[in-house]
């Protein structure tokens, strides 16, 4: 190796010799050296020859393999692809909004994505959301604002509206009679100029951007009381920003991403979508030890109230024990808005084609959702079916998870259910008290895969039938005598005002008092004696011990019941046979607790609390504890009211049934 | 000039071979991570690096999935079949570490695992993990079949079939549901249009041509060439249950079709007959299964299932089919212990037997048992009064899984073919009067029992 140093020290001329030293050996053996390179060159070309022959191979082989591979998987159903709109990179979207006594309406681009015509309904000021960047709706509410307190709620909407977002309102009809001075500053703050000087059946249409610019308004005022104003229509052009400028910018995560395709589609759901803190959409609450219920799906039947079934969800997820691979939700029609919500939770939904109508259609959803969940979870012996105008409580899985095992064991039950009728803030005292009742509560409850399949199921109302499907799962043919477990203190809270039976009134009367428990883990105390003799027993030895009110007071009165608290006390009411409610009814009515039907009883018999006391209500002489009665007392009996009154209370019964 | 010339000439060959060295190597990598093992192993035939390539990419993979929590199991036909071999010396010693690699190494193009829907949550963060580990991966979601049957739900698409692809192999992850009836189901796979046909050679999977059912696996961990890993208790009989799991689903939307035209019998009486036909076939079920004895749903019952996903109300009985070679002794005996007495046993095991059991209220089980000739099957039939034997043809089936009343049973795979034999072109047309004599469109008269046989051939109790 040292001779092929460079050496500096030796001179050109020798290393010149050199070369020509080897050069001239290696001309002595030329037939060696023309061997060499001969072989070199052969080589050379066959491995240029085999290398191309095997790129031909491979490549062929490949072709072929790839021809053949798929044929028999291909999915036989073309799939017939949605023809996509181009997406229009326009940057300036055609809003044109008419207001007029009869009619509304709003066109984006020539698009009708607002029209009401329909007579005697969409009075009030009707509001479009739209998003900034893509122009969809992203919202869409009317608020009668002719009628009381509308003005607040729109306010509260207006508030959750995040900011950049473009706000259409034009009026129907009349929308200003209850509209106060907040609501009117809030739309002034928007850019309104007409806004605080609205007044009674004037016509007003108004495009602006929340926060930011003004895109048109009109307005026609009424000429006088018994008029309308002229119809307005106002045509104008909105200027759509980048989608960038839309968006927030939070930290890249599976959530966020979930949060941010829900945020760009729907508005109206306040701090979930606000871009600096905005609220979780996971909980993680505890979990519950031992948790017998953790595999038992829960189905949620909900409709289209998206709002609720957002309130409904977030409470249900933040309940210990909460298993969300279990939840279903199951949307009664192609509504959007629910479904974005589901999967804003990550949850899984499920949609059905409305099939007939009224309370036959709720009842067929409930149907398709009860046998669906036990399709899709074949090993479940139980679901729990929840409604999506229910608060959840903290404690719900907690109260199952401690008395599901009943239900499995007790042939005589029905359901349990998180829901007292009668248990409101003024009759409900204790969290870890369960009663067995008669009556089907519904509103959160368990079902037995049993009695579903081989029970109710075979017989479900049909299409054509127009029955509620809690009044037919009520009557004696399918109940057969059996009861439902409920707690003292509900763990649901109904707070639906709009519904298919439901409205503000009614909602406030028999559902805003109703006590909802809040206290997490509390440890159910009587559940052994839930089972059916146990029950008796548990019954006779409370008669046994209470004391006897003053049947000669008014049991209406607040006095009937002494200053005390923690005490038993019963009281007889006249109930001539097993469907004699007539006292019963009238003191539920001074009580004001649920009147409308008989709820909440068992063998005659009626539990609540009264001033903290335990409160029992015997009908004598038609329940078994009638001979828990002193000689001495007569049954107090309550006159029922006139008959008028009677009337009017039957379609409520009727109204109250389902929500 | 010559010099020159040669000196030339060698460097320019040089710089090709070089060139094409280069291009080799650039070959040969674009080869290992864009195609498909397949491909290259069959041209280049098996060699150590690719073995040592199947039995890492296993190893990321079951890496990946214990990382996220998922359990799989392994079905893979070809290394199943290899660890049944040795299973005995497998199980007993599950942590010896194995000298060399002999089953995760052997050649194939794809292994397959199995998890269980219910045991995962659909998650994204898997497949992030997969890319950057360099996974290429494939999902194949479809109409969920749970809800196939219900009128207008519309779930959400599930995943059937996962692909994982790294280097030259593939991870075929069957996703396996569980379904009413108690048995697990793995849907079909289908590419919808826009999907790469080309991302591996499906026609080589072992599962996915068609649904399969199988039983809940008691499942196994061992350690296999260094892997620890879960498998069917008994590899053998997995084998074996893969062998005959085509599942057909019921026909959901022309039974549907079939209601429009003639409604349901909604009254009590066909509720309640439903119901007693539901609790028989799953009696009549339990007792053969535990026999062993392979069954299927024939004449009114298959009927009902085929036409309208459910029994067909104004039928008397639950029919059931049976090979003669499957006959055993005990069925009787079995019956009878499980509370449904023998009512009459009509023909021998040698030629048309025929038994039937009485079930609750006067629903009649019938139990045929079919005959194979070269050509056809048939099973027959006895007129007590008379002796008259009758012969029923079908063409040649195999059986198939499919789901009735929450029970997994088997139907023949052929359908139609069997219903039409049975009862003619207008099957789609309810009768309510059926003679069993005279109505099938595919009786034969086949003579009269030898008077001194009838003892025996036609016991009535």
């Amino acid at each position: 190796m040292d001779e092929w140093k460079p050496n500096p020290a030796i001179k050109p001329h020798k290393k010149r010799s050199w070369y020509l030293a080897w050069k001239y050996k290696l001309m002595n053996q030329r037939a060696l050296r023309k061997l060499c390179q001969t072989g070199a060159v052969l080589f050379l070309l066959v491995t240029v020859i085999v290398n191309i022959k095997l790129i031909l191979d491979t490549r062929r082989a490949a072709y072929e393999e790839e021809e053949e591979s798929a044929q028999d998987y291909d999915d036989e159903m073309l799939n017939v692809e949605v023809p996509r709109h181009p997406v229009s990179n326009k940057k300036v979207l055609d809003v044109e909004v008419y207001s007029s006594r009869s009619k509304v309406y709003v066109a984006v681009d020539g698009t009708t994505v607002l029209e009401d015509e329909a007579r005697e309904q969409g009075r009030g000021i009707h509001v479009i959301v739209l998003n900034q960047a893509t122009g969809h709706v992203m919202a869409k509410r009317v608020f009668d604002t002719y009628s009381p307190h509308e003005d607040e709620a729109m306010v509260l909407f207006l508030n959750m509206v995040a900011r950049g977002r473009i706000l259409i309102f034009t009026i129907k009809d009349e929308g200003s009679f209850h509209l106060k001075d907040t609501a009117k500053n809030v739309l002034k703050s928007l850019g309104s100029q007409v806004a605080p000087f609205l007044s009674w059946r004037d016509m007003w249409t108004f495009v602006g951007k929340k926060g930011g610019e003004v895109y048109g308004e009109k307005h026609a005022k009424s000429p006088a009381l018994s008029t309308w104003g002229d119809p307005v229509l106002l045509k104008t052009e909105v200027h759509l920003t980048s989608v960038e400028d839309a968006e927030c910018h939070w930290p890249d995560t599976e959530l966020n991403r979930r949060r941010k395709r829900f945020c760009s589609k729907v508005e109206g759901y306040g701090s979930v979508c606000s871009c600096k803190d905005p609220t979780p959409i996971e909980f993680n609450p505890d979990p519950l030890k031992d948790n017998e219920v953790f595999d038992v799906p829960v189905a949620v039947i909900a409709g289209n109230r998206p709002n609720y079934l957002y309130r409904m969800l977030r409470s249900l997820l933040s309940a210990q024990g909460v298993n969300p691979q279990m939840i279903t939700v199951f949307i009664d029609g192609y509504y959007e808005e629910p479904m974005d919500v589901v999967e804003l939770f990550g949850l899984s939904g499920i949609q059905h084609t409305p099939i007939s109508i009224k309370n036959a259609r709720v009842s067929q959803h409930y149907k398709a959702s009860l046998t669906a969940t036990f399709n899709l979870f074949p090993d479940a012996k139980f679901a729990v079916v929840l409604e999506e105008d229910l608060d959840i409580s903290v404690d719900f899985f907690s109260f199952l998870s401690q008395s599901i095992h009943l239900l499995e064991e007790d042939e005589s039950l029905y359901c349990i259910s998180a829901w007292n009728d009668q248990g409101y803030e003024h009759t409900a005292e204790d969290p870890s008290l369960l009663y067995r009742v008669e009556t089907m509560p519904g509103l959160g409850w368990v079902l037995r895969k049993s009695l579903y399949k081989d029970e109710l199921e075979p017989k479900w109302p049909t299409p054509e039938k127009l029955w509620d499907w809690d009044m037919w799962m009520r009557m004696p043919e399918q109940r057969k005598g059996r009861e439902c477990i409920i707690p003292d203190i509900s763990r649901s809270y109904h707070f639906g005002i709009v519904g298919l039976n439901m409205n503000g009134y009614f909602h406030e009367a028999y559902f805003k008092k109703h006590k909802f428990n809040t206290v997490p883990n509390v440890q159910l105390k009587n559940v052994e004696s839930l089972r059916k003799d146990a029950y008796e027993t548990e019954i006779h030895r409370l008669l046994g011990e209470a004391e006897v009110l003053d049947h000669s007071k008014n049991p209406c009165e607040d006095s009937f019941v002494p200053d005390t608290e923690g005490r038993v006390y019963v009281m007889f009411i006249r109930m001539e046979q097993e469907a004699d409610f007539t006292t019963w009814t009238q003191l539920a009515k001074c009580l004001h607790i649920w009147d409308l039907d008989v709820r909440g009883n068992h063998k005659g018999l009626w539990r609540l609390f009264r001033k903290k006391n335990h409160f029992l209500v015997v009908g004598v002489p038609a329940s078994p504890y009638s001979s828990k009665k002193p000689t001495s007392v007569t049954p107090i009996y309550m006159e029922p009211p006139a008959k008028e009154e009677g009337a009017v209370a039957v379609p409520a019964v009727a109204a109250a049934e389902q929500t | 000039m010559q010099k020159i010339n040669k000196n030339a000439v060698l460097a320019l060959l040089s710089l090709t071979s070089l060139v094409f060295l280069l291009f080799q190597l650039y070959y040969y990598k674009f080869y290992l991570s864009q195609k498909n093992g397949a491909v290259f192993s069959k041209v280049r035939g098996s060699q150590s690096g690719q073995d040592s390539t199947r039995w890492h990419v296993v190893r990321k993979f079951l890496g990946l999935l214990s990382s996220h929590n998922i359990p799989v199991y392994l079905i893979d036909p070809l290394i199943l079949g290899l660890v049944d071999k040795d299973f005995e010396q497998i199980r007993s010693s599950p942590d010896s570490p194995s000298p060399e690699c002999r089953y995760f190494c052997a050649p194939r193009d794809f292994t397959t695992f199995a998890l269980l829907d219910k045991t995962w949550k659909h998650e994204v963060g898997l497949f992030r993990t997969a890319e950057k580990m360099g996974f290429q991966w494939l999902k194949i979601i479809n109409k969920d079949p749970r809800l196939d049957g219900m009128d207008d739900l519309s779930g959400i698409e599930i995943p059937l079939h996962y692909i994982f692809k790294l280097a030259s192999h593939a991870i075929h992850l069957v996703v396996f549901y569980e379904r009413s009836g108690n048995y697990l189901w793995h849907g079909p796979l289908r590419l919808k249009q826009h999907m790469d046909r080309k991302f591996v050679p499906f026609r080589k999977l072992h599962f996915g041509r068609y649904p399969g059912a199988y039983e809940k696996p008691e499942l196994l961990l061992v350690s296999i060439d260094d892997l620890k890993v879960q498998i069917p208790k008994n590899p053998s009989s997995f084998l074996e249950e893969m062998s005959h799991s085509r599942f057909l689903e019921c026909r959901y939307r022309e039974a549907r079709a079939f209601f429009q035209l003639y409604p349901d019998d909604a009254s009590l009486d066909a509720v309640e007959f439903r119901k007693k036909a539901k609790s028989l076939l799953h009696l009549a079920a339990l007792t053969l299964n535990n026999l062993g004895v392979k069954f299927w749903l024939s004449s009114g019952t298959c009927l009902g299932w085929y036409r309208q996903c459910n029994v067909i109300p104004h039928s008397k009985d639950v029919d059931l089919g049976v090979f003669i070679r499957d006959y055993k002794a005990d069925i009787i005996p079995a019956f009878q212990k499980a509370g449904l007495p023998l009512k009459h046993k009509f023909g021998k095991v040698e030629d048309s037997l025929e038994l039937s059991f009485q079930g609750e209220d006067d629903v009649k089980l019938d139990i045929f048992f079919f005959y194979e000739e070269d050509d056809h099957i048939w099973n027959g039939g006895t007129q007590a009064k008379s002796g008259k034997k009758f012969k029923y043809l079908f063409p040649k089936f195999t059986l198939c899984w499919t789901e009735f009343v929450e029970l997994k049973v088997h139907v023949p795979c052929e359908t139609l073919q069997y219903v039409e034999a049975n009862y003619g072109p207008d099957w789609k047309v309810p009768v309510k009067t059926w003679d069993w004599k005279s109505s099938p469109s595919n009786v034969q008269y086949n003579g009269v029992w030898p008077v001194d046989e009838w003892d025996d051939v036609i016991q009535i109790y």
